[in-house]
């Protein structure tokens, strides 16, 4: 998703079914995108994978609202949503995972990890965890930091431009998202990582 | 040169000269300033020196960035070399022989030049290939961070090397072929300063001259001999003849 997006998808997964998504919004200096993703489960054994990536420079607008409903017992899902603001960025991750009470062996996996550029940009996560059952394997985390001060200096003592060292530490951040991905992504993403420096 | 870290005084007044070709290893108690020598000397923020200079080839480090100290040749040996998970080795040395090389007005290296010499640097501290894609430091042994330090400082070719406390943490092995390493990187024109708690790498890396660090301040020097009376004796006596 790039500049102005709104999407919504809605998945269904099926008994021993596995789906990998990946999102990856880049709304640019002024963009704003929403993305909403549900996700159902509709036989046991079904496995999600979501992985996403942000990067909001500018005034730009970033919301994800992620839903999985574990309907069905022994299901898996993952998600692991990672941002990069500058600016006057603002975005927000919402993750709602529900675990009835019958859905037992579940596991759910949330994490959202968030990179600060600037003092002027927000990102709120707001996780959200219902779970009735016994016996499932949950968690979430979620991480608001900056860039690594002895890293940079690190990177620096051996020669690296500091905008340089910074946009390392930027790939590096993003890399458990981007790797994998098709090449033209991948630099598209690294090319808008140097515009956030 | 005095210095500075939050408001605090640890350097007192360092009058030191290293000259081409020289190793000088600088010892001392723990709290001595040693660290703080090298975080100011490479430019790490939050010193802040307070009167003084420093100066390489007679020009002032002091207004430079760290990197246009590297590139002026200024190398710091980490005691705690950081981990960066995502960077591996060769994305790093990649950036930073770059950009060595355009400070210097040099062609970028080829691919396979680039590769040459790595492994040409490898072989020089005894590491395998598998180290320059991990992440840089990340998952080393502590032995193995050290190599990693020094197979740096191989790649970078620097004036200056400034080693700080690349000993500890290291076995006898270990050790070994970190002194190797050095030695094997040591000309007339290249100089060293080891900064170092024990004797014992200076077993590995002669010096040729040998400070005690005390209080901010170097308050005795002397030649090898100095390490082996330290080792026996430790540093009280020079402490207490420093401030009798």
């Amino acid at each position: 998703m790039r500049g102005d997006a709104a999407r919504s998808v809605d998945i269904s997964i099926g008994a021993g079914e596995s789906r990998q998504l990946v999102f990856i919004a880049l709304p640019g200096q002024a963009g704003t995108i929403d993305c909403s993703v549900s996700v159902r489960f509709t036989g046991e054994g079904g496995d999600c994978q979501m992985r996403g990536l942000y990067l909001a420079g500018g005034s730009s607008r970033v919301n994800f609202r992620v839903n999985i409903e574990h309907g069905v017992p022994r299901c898996t899902s993952r998600q692991l949503f990672k941002g990069i603001l500058a600016g006057q960025a603002r975005t927000e991750f919402f993750g709602l995972i529900k675990v009835p009470e019958r859905c037992i062996g579940t596991e759910a996996y949330q994490e959202n990890h968030n990179l600060l550029l600037s003092d002027a940009c927000r990102a709120q996560s707001l996780p959200q965890l219902e779970i009735y059952a016994d016996d499932v394997k949950c968690s979430h985390g979620a991480t608001f930091g900056r860039l690594n001060a002895d890293e940079l200096f690190y990177l620096r003592s051996r020669g690296i431009p500091e905008a340089e060292a910074r946009k390392l530490q930027m790939i590096a951040f993003a890399s458990e998202v981007l790797d994998g991905l098709p090449e033209d992504i991948v630099s598209q993403a690294h090319e808008i990582l140097e515009s956030l420096i | 040169m005095h210095a500075s870290v939050e408001e605090r005084e640890i350097l007192r007044g360092i009058n030191l000269t290293v000259r081409r070709g020289e190793v000088h290893a600088i010892m001392g108690p723990n709290g001595a300033g040693k660290s703080t020598l090298s975080g100011v000397l490479a430019g790490k923020p939050g010193y802040t020196v307070t009167a003084g200079d420093a100066l390489l080839e007679g020009e002032s480090l002091l207004e430079l960035s760290p990197e246009e100290r590297s590139w002026k040749g200024v190398f710091l040996g980490f005691q705690y070399p950081t981990e960066i998970p995502g960077v591996s080795n060769t994305a790093m040395l990649k950036s930073a022989v770059a950009a060595h090389r355009k400070a210097q007005g040099l062609p970028e290296l080829s691919g396979s030049d680039f590769i040459k010499l790595m492994n040409s640097k490898l072989a020089l501290v005894k590491m395998d290939r598998s180290f320059l894609s991990r992440g840089v430091n990340v998952g080393f042994s502590g032995g193995e961070k050290k190599r990693n330090e020094i197979f740096q400082m191989a790649m970078l070719q620097p004036r200056l090397a400034i080693l700080d406390e690349t000993d500890s943490g290291l076995d006898v092995d270990a050790l070994r072929i970190v002194g190797e390493g050095v030695n094997s990187l040591r000309t007339d024109e290249n100089s060293f300063i080891v900064i170092t708690h024990y004797q014992r790498l200076l077993d590995y890396i002669v010096p040729d001259v040998i400070h005690v660090l005390y209080d901010g301040q170097i308050i005795l020097t002397g030649g090898r001999e100095l390490a082996l009376e330290i080792e026996a004796k430790g540093y009280d006596w020079i402490i207490n003849q420093h401030n009798g």
